[in-house]
């Protein structure tokens, strides 16, 4: 048995990242309860490997036990005028940009946020060759940036690195949220995240490194514009529960014939063992179990097509993660070949809708067939 | 010449020195809130005692019960029994959430021995119409705030509770007047929210409002350290049904002159927010003018609505400026009938 092995069934078991850490920790140190299978290793691999909710540091609990409050119907109708007073227009009348922020300039080098977009259907599109591809369409509900985290404040609580790499990029952070809720129905301590920037509380807060040069103010909001038709776009989601799945599900296997003999084996895995030396199981083994409800990043999207009235985008393919009607986090992308360059920048620090005048509605892709253009001229002989 | 004059006064100043006023002022010195508390609550404990002593039958009475469950008819002592031995003897339930009695369709506190035959009925917070429970409760959140006050600066103030106005919740705030001999105050949000926790530690301590009806020259007697209330007790007492009784409440060590009824106990104070402080001029001189804002144990309400509450309690609020005369010094009766 080789610690190769050993660990390359670990790392594609598709378990916890914090598995795999755990794992080279140990390596490292030479342990070898771990290769041998002993009882400390497994009982800490299982606790390691249990699902751990931890709040971020800017982010505070937001629900509470909602209760009767047997208010009259006259008290809650004024509450809610109350609120409305306070934020009318809070995309544009932010009472705390006083002073307006350097913006910063576009380099190979920045990395601008991104947004919290909801998955609204899928739906066909053609292109001027006449093949059809599918697409995602994701509305861009209401979004603002709720705060700016300084790179100093950021390194606070980022767990320190082993390797002091002083080559690492300075990073800051902006927190977004989207889809503003009743202030009435959340806790005091989240209420407060937001009583800076003078914005309602948001439903779906999320944070997007960012390089410092692509800092904006709080109560900037954020549109679909943000991203153009032709760039390309990395979607996080949470995919689909499927809830307890068998092997043919989960991991793809084939299965076995439905006649011929076969004896009450069609769907199941088969044969587990490896056999002969290693003489068990090994760790990793796929197997039944819960599918779905993880975080999924499905990246080198393209971007069709823009719609500015509705803040709406079309997006490549219809495998986006998640059910119709989730949240999904988009982000520029990362691979090497879909990256801006230097001839179309992306709108930076974001495309402030609100300043510019003459926005096109509809903005598609060179390369897509529209349907409401004309597509025959007739030539006057 | 100067000499002999600087010398003359040198010698002046030496003999002031051991004057009897320079004692006096030593004595005026040691004042401390603290002091003359422990002061108060021994002359009234001995009051207490005394009146209690006085109740040598017992004589039964009976008393008709109106209300929840069921009506019904309780025997109890003359003189000694209070309405809240009355709901003792009905439910958990009334007991814990009755706020005030109704004796003979008269507001009557809940420790206030009953002196005769009577109806009674009991009010609290969650009924249709809790107007009196209502009053009585800002008035004693009121009273709880001089409390608070009384016990909470430091050593070398020495607080003087002047009075507060009557009892108005459209007002949006309780309010108390206050003299603290220092020429500006404006409160941090930290002291703000000192004196809120004091509030509710006075609420969880659980006291109950015990009132006691007692001669205006033992009343003087008590309050001789404060020179507003030495000012108001006359003109109370003349209001009086007897002539010559002032009513006193006490909740803990604290001891507060006032006639209308209170709630039975601290403990029915449940969100308390101490809001501001407006620095007020009276014909002599300055008062701050404490404020706060507070819901009964058991009304839930969220955050943000709560802070409408709170926000329209910082504003001064406009009830009636105590006038601090001989002549003229009614703020607590005069305003008591303004309102009602």
């Amino acid at each position: 048995m080789s610690l190769l092995s050993v660990t390359r069934s670990i790392l594609y078991g598709g378990k916890n990242n914090l598995q795999k850490i755990e794992v080279i920790n140990l390596l490292l140190q030479q342990n070898t309860s771990v290769l041998t299978g002993g009882t400390g290793g497994g009982a800490t691999t299982r606790n390691m490997s249990r699902m751990k909710k931890t709040r971020p540091f800017w982010q505070p609990k937001s629900t509470r036990t909602l209760y009767p409050e047997e208010l009259t119907p006259s008290n809650e109708a004024f509450g809610s005028e109350v609120i409305s007073d306070q934020h009318t227009s809070s995309s544009t009348t932010s009472p705390l940009k006083c002073e307006p922020w350097p913006r910063g300039v576009w380099s190979e080098a920045s990395m601008r946020c991104g947004v919290i977009a909801r998955k609204i259907g899928v739906y066909p599109m053609w292109d001027n060759n006449g093949r059809r591809l599918l697409t995602t369409l994701l509305e861009v509900p209401d979004n603002e940036v709720v705060k700016y985290i300084p790179p100093e404040k950021l390194l606070e609580h980022t767990h320190p690195k082993k390797n002091n790499n002083t080559h690492t990029k300075e990073m800051a952070a902006l927190v977004v949220g989207a889809d503003p809720i009743d202030p009435r129905l959340v806790t005091k301590e989240y209420y407060g995240v937001f009583a800076d920037s003078g914005l309602l509380p948001k439903k779906k807060l999320t944070k997007f490194l960012i390089t410092p040069d692509a800092k904006l103010p709080p109560g900037t909001p954020l549109y679909a514009s943000h991203y153009r038709p032709g760039q390309y776009v990395d979607v996080l989601g949470t995919t689909i529960d499927r809830g307890f799945q068998g092997v043919m599900k989960r991991w793809l296997f084939k299965g076995m014939p439905a006649t011929h003999g076969v004896t009450k084996s069609h769907r199941r895995p088969g044969n587990i063992g490896s056999g002969g030396e290693k003489a068990r199981v090994l760790p990793g083994q796929k197997m039944p179990g819960h599918m779905g409800n993880k975080k999924r990043i499905l990246r080198g999207l393209k971007i069709w097509r823009v719609n500015t009235k509705y803040n709406v985008m079309w997006v490549q393919g219809p495998a986006i993660p998640g059910a119709t009607g989730s949240y999904v986090y988009v982000y520029d992308s990362w691979y090497h070949h879909c990256r801006h360059t230097p001839d179309n920048p992306p709108p930076f620090p974001t495309f402030f809708q609100d300043e510019e005048e003459g926005v096109e509605e509809e903005m598609y892709h060179p390369d897509l067939h529209v349907f409401s253009k004309p597509s025959i001229a007739f030539n006057e002989k | 010449m100067a000499l002999q004059t600087s010398g003359r006064r040198m010698l002046l100043g030496l003999v002031s020195q051991s004057c009897h006023h320079v004692r006096g002022k030593h004595h005026k010195q040691a004042l401390t809130n603290a002091g003359v508390q422990k002061k108060r609550m021994n002359l009234f404990s001995k009051e207490a005692e005394r009146q209690a002593a006085l109740v040598t039958d017992v004589e039964k009475i009976e008393v008709q019960y109106q209300g929840q469950p069921e009506d019904c008819t309780l025997i109890m002592n003359k003189n000694i029994s209070t309405p809240y031995n009355c709901a003792q003897h009905i439910t958990q339930m009334i007991m814990d959430r009755s706020v005030l009695a109704e004796v003979d369709g008269q507001v009557w506190d809940m420790h206030r021995p009953l002196e005769d035959n009577c109806s009674l009925r009991f009010l609290h917070f969650k009924q249709s119409d809790p107007y009196y429970a209502n009053k009585a409760f800002w008035r004693s959140a009121s009273v709880m705030l001089g409390a608070v006050l009384e016990s909470t600066f430091k050593d070398n103030i020495y607080v003087e509770l002047c009075s507060y106005p009557s009892p108005n919740v459209r007002t949006g705030s309780f309010v108390y007047d206050v003299d603290l001999k220092i020429p500006t105050w404006t409160p941090t949000k930290e002291e703000l929210r000192t004196l809120s926790g004091e509030m509710v530690k006075l609420a969880m301590a659980g006291h109950r409002f015990q009132r006691l009806e007692v001669d205006a020259s033992l009343a003087l007697k008590m309050f001789e350290d404060n020179h507003y209330k030495t000012l108001q007790i006359p003109h109370i007492a003349a209001q009086s049904s007897t002539g010559n009784t002032v009513v006193l409440y006490q909740i803990g060590n604290f001891l507060e002159i006032s006639r209308g009824p209170m709630i039975a106990n601290t403990n029915f104070l449940g969100k308390v927010s101490v809001m501001a402080v407006h620095p007020i001029q009276t014909n002599q001189g300055q008062l701050f003018r404490i404020q706060g804002v507070a819901l009964p144990k058991g009304i839930m309400l969220n955050h943000f609505t709560y802070g409408i509450l709170e926000k329209r309690a910082a504003e001064l609020n406009a009830g009636r400026i105590p006038v601090i005369n001989k002549d003229n010094l009614q703020p607590t009766k005069a305003a008591e009938a303004l309102s009602t």
